[in-house]
């Protein structure tokens, strides 16, 4: 399955900022779509890809710190690259704990700006994928019946079979078959791998 | 109120006491004199009675006029050791008696008058005291706000120029702010689109085109930088200074007088040297005061940290020929060395910690959109003079 192209979105309401960087950015062979506005880009429908954000901090109504507050909440996960004029640390501080990341001051170096875009794609695309993954195997595990959850649950506690047919009070035998379904379903290849899928979907279920 | 009273009652009992003791001691007297001498001496009960009233008042004086007619009745009067009179006798008792009662209403009116006039002169005392102390206090009082009105006065002018100075430098942040934000936001966009330029030139395939439109868009972008900049310069100094006759030596001494409470502080003699006979120039009053006060203020921090020769400034106007007028500012500060001579007019160039820095350079703008010259030298004797022309009246019509 071929990875949709990447796609920078720039924020910025000074026309000339926007066209530059929007250009320099384009100038790799990057797919470009800019916003005069945050409410512009709540309301654009955005493609399913890679994707980050390159966002001016001061505008007039919603400001970009708002508009990655509205992200986070409406639980879109973008990286943001900021670019603010007049870089006040309290400011920065605020926008990197909410997971900014980047924070540039204007007039910003077109190189610097191409790396931090490089970055964000890279790290969203990592991030899309562990999201699928993560997907994928609990769509799996959403398959068990409740009683082969149970299961799981002890086999990666790492119970013996003799143990959890006496925690759940079955036979023996009929652990090892719910142990199987369960192997069969998750498609897991060894014990060590359902542990590390098991690990993975709590830890992404987490985030 | 039960004390007085009491001691009233007691001075009372007192009065009479003394009429009854009076009588008594002229009838004794009179009894023992009457063996000697037959013929009584009735004129101790007139003493008596004298007396009783002096110091008793009316009451105490007729109880003794009563007393003393009974006893002279009683031993004196033949029947004698009887209330009787004998027609005899008549005429003499009655002249006695009506001499006694005389006397004590002519003692009592005239102690009367004269207790009155005394507590007349008792209250006009208390009430002159009364006074003084309300006319003490008064002034006290008045004293009190007097000095309250100079500390608040003195705090007023304190805070006035706490705020003055806090404004300034509000509106300098403001400006300051504002002026950095407008000059890079264009800056941003040349920044960002000659760097698109570069890129698009540097691919493989060189794209002419974008690289063109980038090129125009950075070149777009500084237009608008040096348009914000005009314009700031344009708001510093007002373009078209709105320009009427101004009596220069007017002007001068209006804000000699304006600065005067500074140069005090600061122990600054300020001197005025103007010419009588200058003609009048045609300028922008608020601008020019700007200026004149600018210089003088100058002037004054120059020599404050001035303390082995007096503190002078010295303004001096004088008429020129070419129709000019010059106005010039001399201190005797600390002097302008070379390399302050060389910047002095640069904008944001300071030599105080707090400056801005904008003084001079905004000055001779001024000075220079009237057609007229600023510049400084060094005193030969130390300090700094700094001077300017404008040109006169006739100067301009001419």
């Amino acid at each position: 399955m071929k990875e949709p192209e990447p796609v920078v979105f720039v924020i910025d309401d000074d026309r000339m900022i926007r066209d530059g960087l929007q250009s320099l950015i384009r100038s790799v062979g990057l797919r470009v779509e800019t916003f005069a506005s945050a409410q512009e880009f709540l309301v654009a429908k955005r493609p399913d890809a890679p994707a980050c954000l390159v966002l001016d901090v001061r505008m007039p109504e919603l400001s970009g710190l708002d508009l990655q507050l509205k992200l986070r909440d409406g639980g879109i996960p973008i990286p943001i690259i900021f670019i603010t004029g007049h870089g006040d640390i309290p400011m920065s501080v605020r926008a990197m704990k909410e997971g900014a990341h980047e924070f540039l001051t204007k007039p910003v170096r077109g190189q610097d700006l191409l790396d931090a875009v490089q970055k964000a794609l890279a790290s969203d695309r990592t991030l899309r994928q562990e999201r699928k993954e993560a997907n994928e195997i609990r769509g799996r595990f959403e398959s068990l019946t409740p009683r082969e959850k149970e299961v799981l649950e002890l086999v990666v506690a790492g119970l013996l079979n003799k143990q959890i047919a006496a925690q759940l009070g079955m036979s023996e035998l009929t652990v090892k078959t719910h142990r199987a379904h369960v192997m069969e379903k998750t498609q897991a290849e060894s014990l060590a791998h359902l542990v590390r899928m098991s690990e993975k979907l709590k830890s992404v279920s987490r985030k | 109120m039960q004390i007085s009273t009491a001691a009233t009652a007691k001075r009372t009992l007192f009065r009479y006491g003394l009429a009854i003791g009076l009588i008594f001691l002229a009838l004794l007297v009179s009894l023992a004199l009457q063996n000697s001498f037959g013929n009584p001496f009735w004129f101790f009960f007139s003493a008596a009675v004298i007396l009783s009233t002096w110091f008793g008042g009316a009451g105490p004086g007729w109880l003794a006029v009563i007393c003393s007619t009974l006893a002279v009745m009683y031993y004196f009067t033949p029947p004698l050791r009887s209330l009787a009179v004998t027609p005899h006798d008549l005429p003499y008792f009655v002249t006695f008696v009506a001499c006694e009662m005389g006397v004590t209403q002519l003692i009592s009116w005239r102690k009367r008058s004269e207790d009155s006039i005394r507590q007349a002169r008792d209250e006009l005392e208390v009430r002159v005291a009364e006074r003084t102390a309300e006319l003490k206090n008064a002034n006290d009082a008045l004293v009190r706000q007097m000095a309250e009105q100079r500390r608040t006065e003195e705090t007023l002018q304190a805070t006035r120029a706490e705020l003055a100075r806090a404004a300034r430098i509000t509106t300098i942040g403001e400006l300051t702010a504002s002026i950095a934000h407008e000059v890079n936001q264009p800056l941003a966009a040349v920044v960002a689109n000659a760097d698109a330029c570069v890129a698009w030139l540097s691919r493989k395939m060189p794209d002419l085109a974008e690289a063109r439109s980038a090129a125009e868009r950075a070149t777009q972008g500084a237009t608008r930088a040096a348009e914000v900049i005009a314009r700031i310069r344009s708001l510093i100094t007002k373009a078209t200074p709105e320009k009427s006759r101004v009596p220069l030596n007017r002007v001068i001494e209006q804000i000699a007088a304006l600065a005067e409470g500074q140069a005090e502080r600061n122990h600054v003699a300020i001197k005025l040297e103007l010419s009588p006979d200058l003609p009048i120039v045609l300028c922008d009053s608020i601008q020019l005061q700007q200026v004149i006060l600018n210089l003088i203020v100058n002037g004054i921090e120059a020599t404050t940290s001035v303390t082995d020769r007096p503190r002078m400034l010295t303004l001096r106007t004088e008429a020129e020929d070419k129709g000019q007028v010059r106005v010039s500012v001399r201190d005797s500060g600390v002097g302008l060395n070379e390399e302050v001579m060389g910047r002095l007019f640069e904008p944001f160039f300071t030599t105080r910690p707090k400056g801005m820095g904008m003084g001079l350079s905004i000055s001779r703008s001024i000075i220079e959109a009237h057609g007229g010259r600023l510049w400084a030298e060094s005193n030969t004797s130390g300090g700094a003079t700094f001077q300017f022309t404008l040109p006169s009246e006739d100067g301009l019509t001419a």
